[in-house]
């Protein structure tokens, strides 16, 4: 293997990306213009639950009940329903999140010091979002009987419980989101290399490459060293954009961010690089990359819900995805601050996900059409 | 005309036929990745790890101990020695959460002029698990306070007793939530890549200009890209739809039909933005780069992130105008709620509205770019 046949490759295809303007934006840019786009949804970090009220008391009581419960805004009353058809129908067309249900005597029982029942009607098919409602509603409700019995006889206090979250004091999403989000726009150079290598092919610039003395190791090294180096380069603009401009507080080693980094990039390419392998023609290697790792980054990277270890299948798929193991480094680096030793696990999976491909990749290859 | 169409179709899918691997993986790994995900996908926040610094070592510890391993939130992994290896603990990611016990727990306990202090520390890093996670924790404490106080004969039963009856999906199983959603984006995903490139690629391997000096008009040239992409995201619904519904007893609760009438708009008007990037991407990698910017952008604003109603205004306003947005909507409300047509009727409208403005738009983009 010559280092210089594979410099000679590696300047052509930084040429072919600074040449074009739109690929070098893709390459580079596209990942921290991706992640401002993206993280505004977790910008507001309200909850508002729509709630329909069908109030059978109709007394001063339950009419201030109502008023206590949506006081502060997370709850706020759509409608007025008189019959469960009603409110049923609210819900299946997703016009309230829940029904709030006050049957008759409510005041006569609270005020007998209770207890008053109370139905809550929770729309169950975003089941998250149940669970909050339920939560914050009993808590109101709570607060309210407490109030509306004159608030004297509250029970005494017996365990203190002090919580404090880490890492996160005040639990914004924003916070925990930005660096995971991170993970999934820095695949773009990935996605750009599998592309490039399948271009060659399906353009048919690949068979004047066989005529070169140029050797398979060096053509690969050379690609894959270009789009790397424009990877590692577009990961500082989404740094920026997480630190100045969403305000995530970055508590680890920026050189160790960049480096671990370059690692993912190394275990997505390796995958690009097998799957060029195959593929004959770009449409089919960005079904696979959307398919095989876009999408289900999603969904089972532990970005929103936690990856599922008690069950081997899942835990296997999860963690054969990079970007899982780039949202635990992600995380761990922004907002724990810590080095690599905590993150071995990850940073070794990845390691040999990277030279596995790789070496895959160079096997496999053939110089040939 | 018809006759055209129908050639230009016919070509269509004999290239795809002949293309075996593309073929394949158009049909099974829409399929397969379904499956893969829905597997994948746990059933919720459920048995994350916690860990226990325990310096009181008292009964009573212990007791609590054993109530937060109950929980089906929670489960204990460890007993650690020192505030250092609880820290580790939550570092590596191997605990959500920690509690601390300090030493005079159960003496503060049973004195009643003080109360015992607990320490509750949980991982912030991952917001929802973390809430989910410390409500739980405080929920342990709450009910062994209240059956404490309870055996001492004083009531602390709230005044208001909350009944919460919950619709659609009462044990709360987070698969039925994330399936439909996982059917309508992997639907998504395979008509947006076959509509995107069909015009990139001919203009990129030279074989447009051939296209163009036939009699076809340019409408027949994007209704012979759009129907074969439309046929092919109809086939691919039909089995996720099927393998959602038998394989992982996602329910049908309202009309399968309707919800087939609701995806006919939503794949036209995919198709439409395919055709659309096609028609500005000068390669297949230009198109392919945006698709991708467009379907993180869709993802963005499907509601599936974050609810709809959660964003800011303006963002809400542009959710409006993504079709994924009210097909997430439409195919949760169908198969969970059981939704008529009347329910959905502004979705519904939406839908047929967006269709239409944009396949008039790839339309005339065509015309003036071929030209």
């Amino acid at each position: 293997m010559s280092p210089r046949r594979t410099l000679a490759i590696l300047r052509k295809e930084f040429r072919h990306i600074f040449r074009d303007l739109r690929l070098f934006f893709l390459v580079t840019v596209s990942p921290a213009f991706l992640l401002l786009l993206l993280a505004h949804v977790f910008v507001l970090d309200v909850q508002q639950i729509e709630v329909a009220v069908w109030d059978l008391d109709r007394s001063p009581l339950s009419r201030r009940m109502v008023a206590a419960v949506t006081s502060d805004g997370e709850f706020q009353v759509q409608a007025w329903v008189a019959s469960y058809s009603e409110l049923e129908q609210l819900l299946r067309a997703g016009r309230v999140d829940c029904g709030l249900v006050i049957p008759e005597g409510f005041a006569r029982q609270l005020e007998a010091g209770g207890p008053a029942p109370v139905e809550a009607v929770v729309d169950g098919s975003d089941p998250i979002a149940a669970i909050q409602a339920v939560f914050s509603l009993s808590q109101r409700t709570t607060a309210f009987a407490l109030a509306a019995s004159g608030g004297g006889k509250s029970a005494p206090v017996l365990i203190d419980v002090r919580s404090e979250a880490w890492y996160n004091p005040a639990l914004k999403s924003l916070v925990s989101m930005v660096p995971g989000l991170a993970a999934i726009v820095l695949s773009m150079p990935a996605l750009a290399l599998a592309l490039a290598l399948t271009r060659e092919k399906e353009v048919g610039s690949f068979e004047s490459l066989i005529a070169t003395p140029v050797r398979g190791a060096e053509y690969l090294l050379g690609k894959l060293g270009a789009y790397l180096a424009c990877g590692i380069l577009g990961v500082l603009p989404v740094w920026l954009v997480a630190v100045l401009y969403f305000r995530v507080p970055f508590r680890g080693d920026f050189l160790l961010y960049l480096a671990l980094s370059a690692v993912y990039f190394l275990a997505e390419m390796g995958f690009s690089l097998i799957i060029a392998n195959f593929v004959r023609n770009q449409q089919t290697a960005m079904l696979l990359v959307l398919t095989v790792f876009f999408v289900p980054s999603f969904f089972i990277a532990g970005l929103i819900l936690p990856v599922d270890t008690r069950n081997l299948l899942s835990t296997l798929v999860s963690y054969a995805l990079p970007t899982t193991h780039f949202v635990a480094i992600s995380r761990g680096v922004f907002l724990k601050g810590v080095g690599p030793a905590p993150l071995q696990t990850h940073i070794l999976l990845l390691l040999a996900m990277g030279v596995g491909g790789l070496l895959i990749g160079l096997v496999l290859f053939r110089k040939r059409l | 005309m018809t006759a055209r169409i129908g050639n230009l179709i016919w070509k269509e899918l004999l290239q795809l036929a002949r293309d075996w691997l593309l073929t394949t993986f158009l049909f099974v790994l829409p399929m397969l990745q379904l499956v893969l995900l829905a597997r994948a996908t746990g059933r919720g926040v459920k048995e994350q790890p916690v860990v226990i610094l325990d310096l009181d070592r008292s009964a009573v510890t212990r007791e609590l101990a054993v109530r937060l391993d109950n929980r089906e939130e929670l489960v204990v992994t460890r007993f650690v020695e020192d505030e250092r290896a609880l820290e580790e603990e939550l570092e590596r990611g191997e605990a959500r959460a920690g509690v601390i016990f300090p030493s005079g727990f159960a003496g503060d306990l049973s004195n009643p002029t003080r109360a015992a202090p607990v320490r509750v520390v949980v991982d912030g890093s991952s917001d929802a698990v973390a809430g989910i996670v410390q409500s739980a924790v405080e929920t342990v404490f709450a009910d062994y306070t209240r059956q404490r106080l309870a055996e001492q004969g004083i009531r602390t039963d709230p005044a208001i007793d909350l009944r919460v009856v919950t619709y659609y999906n009462p044990t709360y199983n987070v698969r039925q939530f994330t399936i439909p959603a996982q059917v309508g984006f992997i639907t998504y995903q395979i008509t947006l890549v076959i509509a995107s490139l069909g015009l990139a690629r001919e203009r990129e391997l030279g074989t447009l200009e051939g296209l163009i000096v036939t009699p076809l008009s340019r409408t027949e040239i994007v209704l012979g890209k759009a129907i074969p992409a439309f046929l092919i995201g109809l086939v691919n619904f039909l089995f996720l739809v099927a393998i959602a519904r038998f394989g992982f007893h996602v329910p049908m609760r309202g009309s399968f039909l309707l919800l087939l009438a609701l995806t006919v708009p939503f794949l036209l008007a995919e198709i439409g933005w395919g055709v659309i990037i096609s028609s500005v991407s000068r390669t297949q990698q230009q198109a392919i780069l945006f698709v991708f910017m467009m379907a993180l952008a869709d993802l963005t604003f499907s509601g599936y992130l974050v609810p709809v109603k959660n964003l800011p205004l303006a963002l809400a306003l542009v959710a409006r105008v993504v079709p994924m947005y009210h097909y997430l909507t439409v195919i949760r409300a169908v198969m969970l709620k059981g939704a008529r047509p009347g329910d959905l009727g502004l979705h519904g409208l939406a839908l047929a509205l967006l269709a239409a403005i944009i396949l008039v738009g790839a339309v005339r983009r065509v015309s003036r770019r071929l030209d």
